[in-house]
């Protein structure tokens, strides 16, 4: 087995650490924009390209509320972006064995 | 599913660079331990500051009771000791959880208001029985000594013993057990004891606890 099997929406670090962070949530638990930046420490444009790759592969869901400089974005991992972490971990996992 | 990204910038910055298999399970581990630590409103040292409470606020009615003869319950002066450092560690609590749990939203926060009516309706309750004993002639020394120093203890520990069962958290259901268990076998040192039996009890059990917590953050691929 090679890095080549790892889910390359994950492989990359800045959505290894968006997908991991939110996985810390319990089931059902949203995340603020705001919050998930300052937890991970990536510069707004950069979580926002990340964020609407796992967001085209169904990993993650956001919601907006309110209107104008109140408004408030919050991020989910969508039961099948959890199951693709719980993927991924197994196969890192199985790649360090054999190496 | 619509895209609710807003924030006025344009800046935009791929991060596609390879990653070495092992680089890439310490980063996933590094920021799992990151995000339950950064998420979690519980720490040794908030742990620490619970037992030095408990020992300095029970300790300080024992001492207001403990030349009573008979017993009449603790002072005003004791009572405003236990009070204020009670509502140190409710603020210490209270601040702790605001900034872990800020920007979370959804079913756990829902979950836990509904988890803070229960408890408050426990409390209540204990107070309430509290007065029903008073008015059926029940003496100083039981309900002003046995009784409330050990029912609040009770309650809690239960309370709290059932919500760590729910989820599975074990190192949170032995604590909860042991102040079920050290209020309990206080009740057996008499109205003046009992405040120093919790006092002393609770404050092992939450050194205790406190150690552990630092264990199993120290510990590598734990969970806390």
């Amino acid at each position: 087995m090679t890095a080549d099997a790892l889910d390359p929406l994950i492989h990359a670090p800045a959505r290894l650490q968006i997908v991991a962070t939110l996985a810390a949530l319990p089931d059902g638990d949203a995340l603020s924009f705001t919050r998930l930046q300052d937890m991970i420490g990536l510069t707004p444009g950069n979580l926002i390209t990340h964020l609407r790759k796992l967001q085209d592969a169904d990993y993650l869901t956001s919601e907006k509320t309110g209107n104008g400089p109140a408004s408030r974005t919050s991020v989910a991992l969508t039961h099948r972006g959890r199951a693709a972490l719980d993927t991924y971990t197994q196969t890192l996992r199985a790649l360090l064995d054999g190496l | 599913m619509n895209r609710t990204y807003d924030t006025g910038t344009t800046e935009t910055y791929e991060d596609e660079g390879g990653l070495d298999p092992r680089e890439a399970a310490r980063l996933l581990e590094r920021t799992r331990r990151e995000a339950e630590r950064g998420l979690d409103f519980r720490s040794p040292w908030l742990t620490l500051l619970a037992a030095a409470v408990a020992l300095v606020a029970f300790g300080a009615v024992w001492l207001s009771v403990r030349g009573q003869h008979p017993y009449k319950g603790p002072t005003p002066a004791g009572l405003v000791v236990l009070y204020a450092l009670v509502l140190i560690r409710i603020a210490s609590v209270v601040f702790a959880h605001r900034r872990a749990t800020a920007g979370v939203t959804g079913r756990s926060v829902r979950r836990r208001n509904a988890e803070g009516a229960a408890l408050a309706a426990a409390l209540i309750a204990v107070y309430v029985v509290m007065a029903a004993l008073v008015n059926a002639g029940a003496s100083d020394s039981v309900v002003y000594g046995v009784y409330v120093g050990t029912a609040t203890l009770i309650v809690l520990g239960t309370f709290w013993a059932a919500r760590s069962a729910v989820r599975e958290d074990w190192l949170q259901l032995g604590l909860s057990i042991a102040i079920v268990l050290v209020a309990a076998g206080s009740a057996f040192a008499g109205p003046r004891g009992v405040w120093l039996s919790n006092g002393v009890g609770l404050c092992i059990v939450l050194l205790a606890y406190s150690a552990a917590q630092a264990w199993k953050l120290r510990a590598p691929g734990s969970d806390a």
